[in-house]
């Protein structure tokens, strides 16, 4: 069986095999600030006030509009605290970052865990080994009444990678290259399996940055097999077991797909598609208004550190925005005692509090009609920043480069 | 369940936003947000102001790609129309769309139905019958699972009585 099929065994009590329909037990259940408030309201018309199904595994994260920037969001909010009031459910209220890494960094995510939440990147969490599926209001407002959902077993393509990174290439520029080849709907109705030598030497940002763009694969799930160091990560956090799960020898995969990154260049997507990839010498030269880094991508520590060390002792140009965001609170603090905040601000960085940022509309930092933003984030639809803009997606280190000379930039030319 | 229509064919890739334009995600009547369905493709406006009751959308792969919001299949099954074919779904959409009640079918060979064809489609059998070419089709059908919660009136009526 593929780790997918071992998963929905486990959850479903019963033998699986792809194709199959099932209803399966869920670990925990997630809605954040934006769109939880549609979830209450369809749970609440339809089951009224109905206790959730286990309060210890509800969890109400705000990360997209935060603090809130209008009446309308604080009135969500507040409907959103009140519910965690009346139910008893976990609340990470605005003081703590993207919902997936709050999850995580508070122990509450480990392999065989099926966890499905508001947010379409939910499946990050196989980042560590979890099932983390993106849902619809209905779908989220059933979890949390029943702990269970129905689900189609997907079949798993599995990619192996090999080599090793040049310098100033990475996960990020991996993923944009897998996605180029595999195209946006490459991946519809699937898991993926990432594995092979080079996934393995993957720290946890950098797998996240591998899982999280399954998504734009339109890939159910996307999961990396814990390694001991993720394994200790995970221990460190919770108290139970931390069991690994792992594909069987003799699996029959839909497909296999083999990279190799010992000549890979920065890799970048070019406006509208997160398909659209180019390598970034093609683009260099193309002038940006704003670079953003952060998200549930590319806003972990590691990615903050490799930004610094690029940024050390530089000014970005002038005219130029620069949106640094850590993804959670832990991170942010990291960033202060270590220096990295000292640092970001001498290099005329913005540096905002912990959230999804200018993943999408909803938080300060929109561009202007006829606008180019670097971005290190996952999507760049159109409109998704502001009509008429142009959003760029890539590396934490490519995104330094090009705020250094306000134009996109080949970090390997610096 | 057998339904007859008039077909509307639409292309690859019709995202959500296309579905319905993330402008009208404030309005949260179900009648109002029917008027929307389809507004951002690119024969939204001739859609709108002809669709009748039990017309029937056949479109291209992925269908509904895009974002989570629910208001997408809630605007289509509003507007009237009765089932939705396409050589593929989304997965979020076709999950939304089995939640909300809306019927739909995975037809690889979109193509032998033509815009303006009037079809007969069986939903459970999954075979469709085009009145206009006389040809017949079979469709891969929801599971059994997926019409279960269909019959009880989508997901949160299924839960509420099944278990
Ligand atoms: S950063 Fe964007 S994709 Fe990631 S969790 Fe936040 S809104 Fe979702």
């Amino acid at each position: 069986m593929t780790i997918i099929e071992k998963i929905f065994t486990r959850a479903s009590h019963m033998d699986v095999k792809p194709g199959d329909y099932i209803w399966a037990d869920l670990s925990l259940v997630a809605m954040r600030d934006f769109g939880g408030p549609n979830v209450i309201q369809e749970y609440e018309s339809n089951l009224g006030a109905a206790s959730v199904f286990d309060r210890r595994r509800v969890a109400i994260t705000f990360d997209l509009h935060v603090p809130a920037r209008s009446e309308k969001v604080a009135v969500n909010q507040k409907m959103l605290r009140d519910f965690a009031n009346r139910q008893g459910v976990m609340l990470f209220d605005v003081n703590t970052g993207v919902g997936q890494h709050i999850l995580l960094e508070n122990g509450m995510v480990r392999p065989w865990d099926i966890i499905v939440g508001t947010d379409s990147h939910m499946n990050l969490l196989g980042a560590v080994g979890a099932a983390g599926f993106g849902m619809g209001t209905t779908d989220i407002a059933g979890a949390m009444f029943k702990g269970k959902l129905w689900f189609r077993v997907p079949e798993t393509i599995k990619v192996t990678v090999s080599g090793n990174f040049k310098t100033h290439v990475g996960a990020k520029d991996l993923i944009l290259h897998i996605l180029k080849d595999l195209t946006t709907s490459g991946a519809l109705n699937r898991a993926i399996e990432f594995t092979g030598q080079t996934i393995r030497a993957m720290d946890l940002a950098e797998r996240i940055t591998l899982c999280s763009m399954v998504t734009e694969m339109s890939g159910d799930v996307g999961f990396v097999v814990p390694d001991q160091h993720i394994i200790d990560f995970i221990k460190s956090r919770t108290d139970g077991p931390v069991e690994p799960v792992y594909p069987d020898k003799n699996v029959v995969y839909a497909s296999n797909h083999e990279y190799t990154v010992d000549d890979l260049t920065p890799q970048i997507a070019c406006p509208h598609s997160p398909d659209n990839v180019k390598e970034v010498a093609a683009v260099a030269g193309t002038k940006v208004d704003q670079v953003f880094i952060g998200s549930c991508t590319n806003g972990r520590y590691e990615d903050l550190e490799v930004v610094a060390r690029f940024l050390k002792g530089k000014r970005i140009k002038a005219g130029v925005r620069l949106i640094i965001v850590p993804a959670t609170m832990e991170v942010a603090k990291a960033a202060v005692e270590s220096g990295l905040h000292e640092l970001f601000l001498a290099s005329g960085a913005v540096v905002t509090n912990p959230g999804c940022a200018l993943c999408t509309t909803g938080h300060p930092g929109i561009l202007a009609p006829g606008e180019v933003m670097l971005s290190t984030s996952n999507r760049n639809f159109v409109g998704k920043l502001g009509k008429g803009a142009e959003v760029y997606l890539a590396s934490p280190i490519t995104a330094a480069a090009t705020a250094l000379t306000g134009e996109i930039t080949d970090p390997r030319s610096i | 369940m057998i339904i007859k229509g008039r077909v509307w064919k639409f292309g690859d890739d019709i995202d959500t936003d296309q579905i319905y334009p993330g402008k009208y995600l404030p309005l949260t009547d179900k009648q109002e947000m029917a008027r929307h369905a389809m507004e951002g493709t690119n024969r939204g406006d001739e859609f709108i102001s002809s669709v009748k009751n039990g017309d029937i959308i056949v479109a291209g792969s992925n269908f509904g790609c895009g974002s989570s919001r629910e208001h997408a299949p809630v605007a289509i099954k509003g507007i009237g129309v009765s089932v939705v074919i396409a050589e593929s779904f989304a997965r979020i959409f076709h999950r939304n769309c089995v939640n909300t009640g809306l019927p739909i079918l995975v037809l690889p060979e979109t193509e032998r139905v033509r815009d303006g064809d009037i079809i007969e489609v069986d939903v459970v059998k999954g075979t469709i019958k085009n009145e206009t070419t006389t040809e017949e089709l079979q469709a891969v059908t929801l599971s059994k699972l997926e019409l279960q919660i269909m019959r009880a009136g989508g997901l949160l009526a299924y839960l509420k009585s099944a278990h």
